[in-house]
């Protein structure tokens, strides 16, 4: 059985393609000019460190974080930033519409607000290949592709993938065992573009196909270079920021995010959740790496982490912390922000929300967040 | 707190019983004497419909043979509180309850619970007591705060934000401590599931998002309060429920239209279109886990589409043994759009059918990749 036949240069020659107009006119934009007259910022990548991390365990204790330590030494770290315990759905979602609203803990619903993602694609015209959400939080999370908002929604949404979801071991066995399946010649895939036309008379499912056929490689791809096999501490979180910083090396959209969520084994286990802070700032570390190695991302690239909201301030009755108790721990995150556009080395104080970073972001590519009710990080440009 | 009622039938045929008078139009489809076409025929696309709304799975071939033209009332009747129907309705619950992959319950005692529904000697208020019951309940909601939160969310449709007194006596009595729980006094973990259990709140959030699941619509909230009143009351009253509302015309309004299969159902569908056989567990939770990894699942679900034709498990006729074109892509377009093709559709088929590149399977990939078999 031939395999597919897909590597690292072929995936640039289709964006160089894409960049040319070849495959898609939104492709080209990707490697527009930066999106701001005066700023170099071209793109994001917005960490939401979900699962509710405190404080205490990130800047509070340094060893713990030392890729994080050093890009608050060259960026922006607030650290009064006020959240809302809405649940980890809740307030994660809050952090991508701007908007604090109450959601079910495991309600598996998109939301009314708008997201960040639809705000940019809509405001910018952005093909949907230029923003990318990777998550670790299971079927939930892909509820943050975008809203039930009439004047917003699906056409807007973002791609979202998550990690620890489409690269399971068992479904990589699965593979293994059913056989990949075989490359299409030329010629059939004519006539399957044909034939896909005549169902309905719909050339919209050709066009639809194209595109979903490149996301459908790159799957693939991911899931014979070893992603599926990352096990052990937070490996949902480490799968979710590997694949964003191959995403951003390969695809280089504007937006990238990632959902993190293994904090919360907190509940269980303090040493644990201490240990997830630690292999996630390493995750981090690597792929800031990529992008200071690579000229154009490290010359374009902004950074952004946030949590949703802390923890506890005491430890519960099994040695682990929940998140309930109202305590500052609990209420109060620090957000970093690090880029070409930001100040350097500087801490603020005054007290900001993590409703604010959609806000932040519009500005930054140069539009609006109009139903979103946050602000903007203040004192973040240099 | 299992209810010891048990029935003298299996429920589904106790209720069908019951059911007949209500719909008069049934008559013609149940009495052998008469030859005029039953009311509510099932055709193939109302046949796919009702079959994936009610147990999960478009029918096996045999049972295209048994059902097409029949009265959808004798299908009711035969699916209704299956031991299959309530297969599918506790997976339903579980996925709703996000109890998936590591947190999936595995006692015996659990897995046995959709039986013990379908032969009637456990109402559904019950089962999902049990749900909540279970240790992967109690792993998937870890803390007070979240346990609380999400049971009375979940069960009883609150808003904790709006109810900060009861989340904190829940979350109280959940530590061993005592506390004023929605009107009633609890003491404990087990208390607190049992009064949001057993609440009227949980009766109206059932049968709001059960309305939902079967009819794909939000439902007329005065008929639905009036019935979660009865269901309250009485829980045995689910499927009589359920049963006048996939005779109603609005169920028939929604057989006309198409809606978006899930994961599960798309999976399940698959498999029974391509192998007339349902997938293995070691097969669909794996592949339903990395289809939901995905906003848009489409990609993988081509993927996957391929990985099953191109497996050599799938018997696919080799082009040289069909010697009406036509008619089996006409039969395809029927078992796997559950539709007629159009004679402009049939015409572009059999046209490229014929090209040398084209393979039998290409014909395959391209109805089952395409949009309208992402709906139902």
């Amino acid at each position: 059985m031939e395999q597919f036949n897909f590597d690292r240069r072929s995936l640039i020659r289709g964006a160089a393609l894409g960049a040319a107009g070849a495959l898609s006119p939104g492709l080209a934009s990707s490697f527009s000019l930066p999106l701001q007259k005066g700023r170099k910022t071209k793109r994001v990548v917005l960490v939401a460190f979900a699962g509710g991390v405190r404080t205490r365990e990130t800047f509070g204790t340094p060893d713990n974080i030392p890729n994080m330590r050093q890009l608050a030494d060259e960026g922006v770290l607030y650290t009064n930033v006020a959240t809302a315990n809405l649940g980890h759905f809740g307030a994660t979602m809050s952090i991508f519409t701007g908007v604090s609203e109450p959601r079910g803990i495991r309600e598996n619903a998109r939301g009314q607000e708008p997201t960040l993602f639809e705000y940019l694609r809509k405001g910018l015209a952005m093909p949907k290949e230029d923003i990318w959400v990777t998550t670790t939080g299971g079927a939930q999370q892909v509820n943050y592709s975008y809203s039930l908002h009439p004047e917003y929604g699906a056409k807007y949404g973002a791609n979202i993938l998550d990690g620890e979801g489409i690269f399971n071991t068992e479904f990589k066995q699965l593979l293994d065992t059913w056989g990949m399946p075989e490359s299409m010649g030329d010629k059939e895939k004519a006539l399957l573009d044909q034939l896909r036309k005549g169902v309905g008379g719909g050339s919209d499912a050709v066009r639809e196909a194209e595109r979903l056929a490149r996301v459908e490689e790159y799957i693939l791809k991911e899931l014979t270079q070893g992603t599926s096999d990352i096990t052990g501490t937070a490996a949902g979180d480490r799968k979710a920021l590997r694949l964003a910083r191959n995403l951003l090396s390969l695809f280089r959209p504007k937006v990238v995010g990632v959902v993190l969520q293994n904090a919360d084994v907190a509940h269980g286990s303090y040493n644990a959740y201490s240990e997830v802070v630690r292999q996630n700032d390493a995750a981090i570390g690597e792929l800031v790496m990529a992008i200071r190695e690579d000229e154009d991302l490290a010359e374009s690239t902004a950074v952004i982490v946030m949590p949703e909201f802390g923890r506890d301030r005491d430890l519960n009755s099994r040695r682990g912390l929940d998140h309930g108790d109202g305590s500052p721990d609990l209420r109060r995150v620090t957000c970093l922000a690090w880029g070409p556009d930001f100040k350097r080395g500087v801490e603020i104080d005054s007290e900001q929300r993590t409703t604010d970073v959609v806000g932040t972001v519009c500005e930054l590519f140069g539009t609006t967040a109009p139903l979103a009710r946050g602000g903007r990080l203040t004192g973040l440009y240099s | 707190m299992e209810n010891s009622r048990v029935h003298a039938e299996p429920f589904h045929i106790a209720v069908s019983g019951a059911q007949q008078s209500s719909s008069q139009d049934s008559r013609s489809a149940q009495d052998p004497s008469t030859k005029a076409k039953p009311a509510r025929a099932l055709a193939h696309g109302s046949l796919r419909t009702t079959f994936m709304d009610l147990v999960g799975r478009p029918p096996y071939e045999s049972e295209y043979e048994r059902w097409l033209g029949l009265g959808r009332d004798k299908l009711l009747d035969a699916l209704l509180g299956s031991e299959e129907f309530w297969g599918h309705w506790w997976s339903e619950q579980l996925y709703y309850f996000l109890l998936v992959d590591n947190f999936q319950p595995i006692a015996r005692a659990t897995k046995e619970i959709p039986d013990k529904l379908a032969g009637g000697r456990m109402d559904y208020r019950t089962a999902l007591h049990r749900i909540a019951l279970t240790s992967s309940f109690d792993q998937r909601n870890p803390g007070s705060d979240t346990f609380v939160t999400v049971v009375m969310e979940q069960f009883c449709g609150l808003v904790v934000q709006k109810n900060r007194r009861d989340l904190e006596s829940g979350k109280r009595a959940y530590d061993g401590g005592k506390g004023n729980f929605l009107g009633t006094i609890v003491n404990n973990q087990a208390e607190v599931i049992e009064v949001c259990v057993n609440h009227s709140k949980a009766s109206k959030h059932f049968l709001v998002r059960e309305y939902q699941r079967l009819m794909h619509a939000p439902g007329d909230k005065k008929a639905l309060a009036n019935q979660a009143r009865r269901l309250h009351r009485d829980p045995w009253k689910y499927l009589a429920t359920a049963r006048d509302w996939l005779l109603s015309e609005e169920y028939s309004q929604r057989l006309e239209r198409l809606e978006p299969k899930s994961n599960s159902l798309f999976l399940n569908g698959l498999f029974v279109d391509l192998l007339d056989r349902l997938p293995k567990e070691e097969e669909l939770d794996p592949m339903r886990t990395a289809l939901d990894a995905l906003a848009d699942p489409r990609p993988l679900r081509s993927v996957v589409v391929r990985l099953l034709l191109d497996s050599g498990r799938v018997r696919i006729p080799e082009k040289d043994t069909i010697t009406d074109p036509t008619r089996w892509i006409g039969e395809k377009f029927q078992r796997l759009l559950g539709r007629e093709a159009t004679g402009e559709e049939l015409r572009v088929f059999v046209g490229i059918f014929h090209q040398p590149d084209c393979r039998t399977a290409t014909i395959l990939y391209a109805l089952l990749s395409h949009p309208e078999y992402q709906n139902y």
